[in-house]
């Protein structure tokens, strides 16, 4: 990341940087992890107003919580993925529809609208995909195949075994691939290919 | 190929996607937006306040007298010469010497402490 110049230094040594009132600290740490929470954060609720409000709820936790931080004690990503998880369970469960309507339109002038069109189906028809998943299974895929973390994170993060996560992210990506079904060819994949 | 790796080879595609999407990327608004919240939620070195200034007496003879390297000088001054005081007084009055100072008409010489400071007369 260009404009993390204390990028060789870990979180939570930051995050007591932070504590102690290092300015320079406080701008690492945003630009580090605000994407990861703003990413998981929209993928799990499909929306970028409602991510905004959960990712910035968690990072405030975060600063707020910084000064009893214990270094070496816990990892700072899971902790905070833990609480954005924890936060967006309690929208899910206040019943909420998910707008994806309210999704931006990407700009990239490179492709040309209809190849545009079409990658943002595929998308829009992976997160509406990823929304008829359970909440635990959602967080499973969500983290493993698109934030990328590995299953003892992530049961570090959902506080389950490393099997239940792998039972999970199965169970998830079979689910995936059943609701995806009647969209394949529609969404350029083709059961002949 | 089984529906199974297509279903897999599909999905995977998709994830890859996914994690290239721009919309999944925090606008710089939202970041300047989280970095206000750091900054004001920071704790702050506490300030040290300054000690109160203190008036009196005895603090305005401190500064007239050059304050306390001055004063400790004056102090051991002082104690060095009672203690010369205390100490030479008395040697002298045990050997003699200091009976004939104090007491008037008679002479003393330095020849009494030290021979050698007396004239040899051949």
């Amino acid at each position: 990341m260009p404009y993390d110049t204390q990028a060789d230094i870990p979180d939570d040594a930051l995050l007591v940087l932070y504590a102690n009132g290092d300015q320079s600290a406080a701008r690492s740490l945003t630009l580090r992890l605000t994407p990861r929470v703003f990413s998981h954060a929209f993928r799990m609720l499909g929306d970028r107003a409602e991510a905004e409000d959960v990712a910035q709820e968690a990072l405030i936790r975060l600063w707020k919580i910084a000064p009893e931080w214990r270094q070496g004690e816990a990892k700072v990503t899971t902790w905070l993925y833990r609480v954005v998880a924890n936060l967006c369970t309690d929208r899910l469960r206040k019943g909420r529809g998910v707008g994806l309507d309210t999704i931006a339109e990407p700009e990239d002038d490179a492709k040309g609208p209809a190849q545009v069109m079409q990658d943002r189906a595929r998308l829009d028809a992976l997160q509406a995909a990823l929304n008829t998943l359970p909440e635990r299974q959602r967080q499973a895929v969500v983290l493993r195949h698109i934030e990328g973390l590995g299953n003892p994170e992530i049961a570090g993060i959902l506080e389950i075994s490393v099997e239940a996560v792998e039972s999970l992210t199965a169970r998830g990506k079979r689910m995936l691939a059943k609701a995806l079904a009647g969209q394949k060819e529609a969404l350029g994949y083709s059961d002949d290919g | 190929m089984t529906d199974k790796d297509r279903d897999d080879m599909m999905l995977d595609a998709l994830f890859a996607e996914a994690r290239a999407d721009t919309a999944a990327e925090p606008s710089p608004d939202f970041l300047a937006k989280v970095l206000g919240d750091a900054e004001a939620f920071q704790p702050t070195a506490p300030e040290v306040a300054p000690l109160p200034e203190r008036s009196g007496f005895w603090r305005s003879v401190l500064a007239v007298l050059g304050g306390w390297p001055s004063v400790s000088g004056l102090a051991m001054a002082a104690t060095a010469g009672v203690w010369i005081g205390v100490v030479g007084s008395t040697s002298l009055i045990e050997d003699g010497i200091g009976a004939s100072l104090l007491s008037a008409g008679q002479d003393s010489f330095l020849s009494d402490l030290d021979t050698s400071y007396a004239f040899v007369v051949e």
